[in-house]
């Protein structure tokens, strides 16, 4: 039975709230607001939460400084391209591992699951001993393939197949006395009904490959093939001391992506996640 | 429409038997229903019909096919599952045409189908809801419209009715069994449900750990049961059973002797009698009286009879109070013997 709360309890659960959030927004906030003030106000002491000069030319020097414009692509068509990668293999993936009977099915899955125990930093130089090999280093390629071969897709297909695994086995027993094969039964009855999960795994592999840090700084070295998040590092001055605020004018635009995916696609996350009962 | 031939049909997983080599003939557009008890292996043999489960020996034909490596779209069957298994993301109207779309049938061709189907089981109304806005009747509605749109030769059941409520049950198995009279296709029907078996059934299968126990039509197994399981399982109340001896003088029970009809013989045996087969009589046997349960038209008493406890069902309001005792009669023309080793039938 659900209890009304009273007024008093209410308000003091909304200051408790607000309190709890603080860590979460001020960092946020404070990117923000730094990206519009000139870089001595940053320091000035006591902090200034609300800018006293607003300097909005921070945001046309991130594009002077770096090809930003170009390092913003990079960053959206490698997300993009992984994240199409991810869903197409991991929904494959998930499905065969949950529906398909075979022998050492489990067992396989296990070694999978066990890619997730390792470190990237562990794998990162033999991976680039790989791409050196195969003529990838400074090229995207080990930023696609890595995420989609990688952990990433491993988390990904362990979502989809404990999404596949409660979908009613009824359902693709109906599609097969329809006349469906296995790959239709996937695709037109599985597939479709799974959009929570693969929305989870949409978001999540994008935010991964977006963030993504090491990978970047390890397979490539040219400026105008950098990502994002190596872009932001590169924004210093003569003597090499951080411009930050217009680091901070860089990393807000950074974020915008971000919080705009988490904003549109937060239920869908949830939902996702609820559905493939890793919810807690 | 087809006849369906079971013949010699086997089903293990690994080492263990589920199916012992099944027999049965369904003749066209006859409804055979099923039943059994949770694990008997009807289920399983409805699957095997479908291509759903592989045979492990013996054959199944539907019309002068044998299916036995045909893939299920292969043998012009259609099925209706306990949970329906309409696909949660497409309309009524989608799932109702979704087969034929996907055997290359014509637009034109789908939509009449369609509207034939949902003409004939009143879904005009719902096509184009989504299966989460349906009731549970109208959900197995559109399921049986699923299967009928495509005029199969076969129609097969697996128990469609266990997930409504008790009275919805009632008005389902009514539009099951006109739907069946109106198409004449023939129709394999699984129930654990004995009333339901009884009340829709041509002929009914009766099984029991993955053996036929019994075919027959549903007064013919409820008249001559072949052996004592199959008297169990059909009939509600089931049949008082008295384990006893064949004498001269009647069946000698625990504390009870019952009269035999003549030509009986054998030794060691069970008394068989179903509780409507009792009448209250002054001259009867002397029987004491547990619960009395008032159904309106029957009164149905829990009795002691000797040291075996029994039901009787009597037209009659009876007014007895618990420890009382009333005189009661079996009908000797409704007496089923059964051999107490075997269980078989042996009058």
């Amino acid at each position: 039975m659900k209890t009304e709360l009273s007024p008093r309890v209410k308000v003091a659960l909304y200051g408790l709230m607000c309190v709890l959030l603080i860590p979460f927004v001020f960092p946020t906030w404070w990117m923000v607001t730094s990206s519009v003030k000139p870089i001595s106000d940053i320091f000035a002491f006591p902090p200034d939460l609300w800018p006293r000069r607003f300097d909005w030319t921070t945001y046309g020097k991130v594009f002077e400084l770096q090809p930003f414009a170009q390092q913003y692509w990079n960053s959206a068509y490698i997300a993009a391209v992984v994240t199409l990668g991810t869903m197409v293999f991991s929904s494959m993936a998930g499905y065969a591992f949950a529906r398909i009977k075979f022998p050492g099915a489990n067992l396989l899955f296990t070694i999978v699951l066990l890619g997730l125990l390792i470190p990237s930093e562990v794998t990162i130089v033999p991976l680039f001993q790989m791409f050196l090999k195969w003529g990838m280093i400074n090229t995207h390629w080990p930023l696609i393939l890595v995420p989609i071969f990688g952990a990433p897709s491993v988390f990904a297909t362990f979502v989809m197949r404990q999404f596949f695994i409660a979908l009613p086995g009824e359902l693709e027993e109906a599609a097969r006395v329809d006349g469906l094969g296995r790959f239709k039964i996937f695709w037109i009855i599985a597939l479709p009904l799974a959009k929570p999960a693969l929305g989870a795994v949409a978001i999540f592999t994008f935010l991964h490959s977006w963030n993504l840090y090491l990978e970047p700084i390890v397979f490539i070295s040219a400026r105008n093939m950098f990502t994002l998040p190596q872009a932001l590092t590169q924004f210093t001055d003569a003597y090499g001391g951080a411009m930050w605020n217009i680091q901070m004018a860089a990393a807000t635009m950074t974020a915008l992506p971000v919080l705009a995916v988490f904003i549109i696609a937060q239920k869908q996350f949830v939902e996702g996640l609820a559905h493939t009962g890793l919810k807690g | 429409m087809a006849p369906v031939t079971l013949h010699h049909v086997k089903k293990s997983y690994g080492d263990t038997a589920i199916i012992h080599g099944v027999d049965i003939d369904i003749a066209d557009g006859e409804f055979v229903v099923l039943v059994g008890p949770s694990g008997c292996g009807k289920s399983t043999l409805l699957r095997m019909i479908a291509g759903l489960e592989t045979i492990t020996d013996g054959e199944v034909s539907i019309g002068s096919r044998v299916v036995n490596d045909l893939d299920p779209k292969d043998r012009d069957i259609a099925m209706v599952f306990q949970n329906y298994a309409l696909y949660p993301h497409m309309t009524v109207e989608t799932n109702m045409g979704f087969s034929l779309e996907h055997r290359g049938a014509s637009k034109a061709e789908i939509a009449e189908r369609v509207r034939w189907a949902a003409g004939i089981l009143g879904l005009e109304p719902l096509l184009k809801r989504y299966p989460r806005q349906l009731s549970g009747g109208q959900r197995q509605r559109v399921a049986m419209g699923r299967a009928i749109v495509r005029n199969p030769q076969v129609f097969l059941f697996d128990e469609p009715l266990s997930n409504l409520d008790a009275k919805l049950r009632v008005v389902m198995r009514g539009e099951i069994k006109s739907l069946h009279q109106r198409l004449g296709v023939t129709t394999v029907y699984v129930t654990h449900d004995q009333i339901e078996a009884m009340t829709m059934a041509d002929k009914i299968v009766v099984m029991n750990a993955g053996k036929v126990e019994q075919i027959g039509a549903p007064l013919d197994l409820y008249d001559r049961p072949a052996n004592q399981f199959v008297a169990s399982f059909i009939g509600s109340p089931a049949m008082n059973f008295i384990g006893g001896r064949i004498t001269t003088e009647g069946f000698v029970g625990a504390g009870v002797t019952l009269p035999l009809p003549a030509g009986v013989s054998g030794e060691n045996a069970v008394y068989g009698i179903r509780p409507e087969h009792f009448e209250l009589s002054p001259d009867g046997l002397p029987a004491t009286v547990l619960l009395v349960e008032p159904m309106g038209s029957e009164t149905q008493v829990t009795m002691t009879l000797g040291e075996h406890q029994i039901i009787g069902v009597f037209r009659e309001r009876v007014q007895a109070k618990p420890g009382s005792t009333i005189t009661i009669k079996p009908d000797i023309a409704n007496i089923h013997l059964f051999d107490a080793g075997t269980g078989l039938r042996i009058n």
